[in-house]
């Protein structure tokens, strides 16, 4: 068995393709799925930095969130940076994790498709080239 | 002498050497030496990263900075952890895609030039060079407290410093990145048991988390520090007037002494109350915000540590040796886990030393290795050893002793490994030695490895003569972050912009890296100036002097760079579509699918199912 694929890119038609032994990726299945990924990763990306520039900005205009104990000497400030924030982590990485593995899941059949479909289209040019 | 403490240190060290040795017949190819032949499984390379991770500032630097700054420091321990979400979101599955070695790869391969290969490899070698430092200053103050004594002719800071820097040349050279792998999972969980066990013995004496808070916020918050005669009676003597109003008339006594003898220039040390920083009206107290960080610096310095995970590049190479995208996204959630697990006993640690440490100095218990004014340890940074000792007597403190070693030792070990892929895989390969056989480019990589050793070992003696030990309260983590900030202005954007912007250029990416990590070295240095006191003017550069961290200013303008001049030069790599495919596409996953390389295999043997690679 081979442990890496002969990699191949050329021009089919008018469209760029690479190609990774029978597998192939063409500009519309990546574009597809670079947008995919770029709609999750940013959107966790929001909630991540809004949630941590959050911190310090309350820490600046909110005595309630600095300065007020609500557990023993806990502030709800120490309390969230010291404990909670890990908690928020966590949650963050563990839901993304699973939402990126069954997106990258529905890419690859999507991506598949669209392989299919380009094989069809183009099967005298990549013959001749193969 | 510890004896039993050394013993423990001694046979961390020895085990450290075995694993190495026995690595070393797996240790064949640059693959293999670089990147431990890409099948580290999740939770192994997640206990490796972790190790990799988990330094000198963060085993022995976050508990000191808590300890000394009380909220502000433990802004470290959750910045330090947050950096991962950055990476997982951001990075690790594009970088594992795109298959290459290093992060000049990654630049070489999205933009096509040597020149950002070359700019790239420079920004790697000064960071892990700010990495590398406050390492070697753990080594030296760790080894003071738990040995206390030098060999050879050299002081005690200084044997320790020479001693890892010793060990640390054999065992990476000898072992490469399987080697140092198994060394950092190793030492990742022996940090971790120390840390539980202080944590345990904490609790086990009586410690309630909120009531200990409660007591340490209950006063202006105090810190120890050292000065000079001069200082205390300069300005009609206001800073002695401050010393008289914290200290306990029995601790004054020797400070009203010293300055009765009118030496100047001799130093003294003194325990003052500290002002507020982020709301001047407030008292400071432990619990608030404001030791550390004025407005700007609280985003900034929240800015920095989360985004400079990204920029690590001893972490970075880490993903390359994850089998699959989505092995890399768990392995960075397994990491989350273990580092927080870490990071929430690190600040309990601090906070319990305020009083434990306290306790012993009153009943005559504390050790005698460390000094101490007022029942304040003078050094922050040697809460953790101290602590054990304390706590848990030799044991213990040759277990957290034990552990520190193990944080710089993993650490060490990463970033030798980056500067020595930065310069053996992207230089010598690529431009001295192209037609170099096998052994001779793992000849030179474990070379480099002893070259950088070698300017580790001058950095880390270095560090006392500049003064910056005694400038900055908790040094380590200080300096560690220095690096973060670095690797947030001169990487972040780079990579950022690569991945996630077709549009961008090389001269819009080196133009960001030159903007971002030259900006963050100018604003590091004004700093150290201005906090040696050589730097004393106002405007512009004292404005960006009193900056701790940059990056609130260098990464969106070196973001900004990389836009503005990627648009005004508009010249993308000719197979640009090509590359982009190589960085979101899902054919060469799908192909490894198909065949099962994405499955996790030994680390000593071969894949899943019998395949050989």
């Amino acid at each position: 068995m081979a442990a890496n694929a002969e990699v191949t890119a050329g021009v089919a038609g008018a469209e760029t393709y690479i190609q990774h032994g029978t597998h192939i990726d063409t500009i519309e299945s990546v574009d597809m799925v670079f947008r995919a990924q770029r709609k999750l990763s940013f959107t966790y990306g929001a909630i991540f930095f809004g949630v941590t520039l959050a911190i310090p900005a309350l820490s600046v205009v909110w005595e309630g969130w600095y300065a007020t104990p609500i557990w023993g000497g806990f502030t709800a400030n120490y309390l969230f940076v010291s404990l909670l924030y890990y908690i928020f982590l966590w949650t963050m990485a563990w839901t993304y994790s699973k939402k990126a593995d069954r997106l990258d899941e529905d890419l690859m059949h999507m991506a598949e498709e669209i392989e299919s479909k380009f094989k069809r289209e183009h099967a005298a040019e990549l013959t001749e080239e193969d | 002498m510890n004896a039993i403490a050394i013993v423990l240190v001694i046979g961390l060290v020895l085990f450290t050497v075995g694993l190495s040795i026995f690595s070393r017949r797996f240790t064949r190819t640059t693959a293999d030496f670089y990147l431990a032949g890409r099948k580290v499984g999740s939770f192994s390379n997640a206990s490796a990263i972790s190790g990799d991770y988990l330094s000198a500032a963060s085993f022995l630097g976050v508990a000191a900075a808590v300890y000394a700054s009380g909220l502000d420091g433990v802004w470290y321990a959750a910045g330090f952890a947050g950096g991962f979400m950055v990476v997982v979101l951001f990075i690790a599955s594009a970088l594992r895609r795109f298959g290459e070695y290093t992060v000049a790869d990654f630049a070489f391969g999205r933009f096509g030039s040597d020149r950002i290969r070359l700019v790239t490899v420079l920004g790697v070698l000064l960071t892990s060079m700010f990495y590398m430092a406050p390492q070697m200053y753990g080594a030296g103050t760790t080894w003071s407290i738990l040995v206390g004594r030098g060999f050879l002719g050299m002081s005690a800071y200084n044997t320790g410093v020479v001693v890892v820097a010793a060990v640390m040349m054999f065992y990476v050279a000898m072992g490469g990145m399987k080697g140092t792998t198994l060394n950092q999972i190793f030492q990742f969980w022996w940090l971790n048991f120390a840390a539980i066990l202080l944590v345990v013995f904490i609790f086990g004496g009586g410690f309630s988390y909120p009531d200990a808070l409660e007591a340490a916020s209950s006063d202006t918050l105090v810190n120890s520090k050292t000065v000079t005669v001069a200082d205390l009676v300069a300005d009609d003597g206001a800073m002695l007037a401050k010393a008289e109003g914290a200290m306990s008339a029995e601790g004054f006594a020797e400070v009203e002494a010293a300055v009765v003898a009118g030496v100047e220039t001799a130093k003294v040390n003194v325990v003052l109350p500290q002002v507020n920083k982020l709301h001047e009206l407030r008292d400071l107290v432990f619990v608030e915000p404001g030791h550390r960080y004025n407005v700007l610096d609280q985003f900034s310095m929240v800015l920095a540590l989360v985004l400079g995970t990204a920029g690590l590049p001893h972490i970075l190479n880490r993903y390359y040796t994850n089998p699959s995208g989505s092995a890399a996204r768990r392995s960075t959630f397994w990491v989350l886990v273990l580092i927080g697990m870490f990071y929430i006993m690190a600040p309990i640690i601090g906070l319990a030393g305020r009083e434990l440490i306290a306790n012993a100095v009153a009943d005559g218990s504390a050790p005698t290795a460390a000094a101490y004014v007022d029942g304040l340890l003078v050094t922050a940074s040697q809460i953790m050893p101290m602590m054990g000792q304390i706590i848990g007597g030799q044991w213990l403190l040759g277990i957290v002793s034990a552990g520190a070693f193990a944080a710089m030792f993993s650490t060490i070990g990463g970033l030798l490994i980056a500067c020595s892929s930065a310069v053996g895989h992207d230089v010598y390969e690529k431009y001295i030695n192209p037609n170099a056989t096998e052994k001779q480019r793992v000849f030179f990589a474990k070379s480099a490895v002893i070259v950088f050793a070698l300017i580790a070992l001058g950095i880390g003696l270095g560090i006392p003569a500049s003064g910056l030990n005694t400038a900055y309260p908790a040094i380590i983590a200080m300096m560690v972050t220095w690096a973060f900030a670095f690797g947030a202005g001169a990487f972040v954007p780079m990579l950022l912009t690569g991945i996630w912007w077709k549009g961008t250029t090389e001269k819009g990416a080196i133009a960001g890296m030159i903007v971002g990590g030259g900006g963050s070295l100018f604003i590091i240095l004004l700093n150290i100036l201005k906090t040696l006191g050589v730097l004393t003017a106002g405007g512009v550069l004292g404005f960006l002097g009193d900056l701790t961290y940059p990056t609130v200013f260098t990464f969106p303008a070196a973001l900004l760079t990389i836009i503005i001049i990627s648009k005004m030069d508009g010249q993308l790599p000719k197979n640009v579509d090509h590359i982009w495919m190589r960085i979101h596409g899902t054919a060469h996953e799908r192909y490894e699918r198909e065949h099962g390389l994405d499955k996790v295999g030994g680390m000593f043997g071969g894949v899943p199912g019998g395949a050989k690679k």
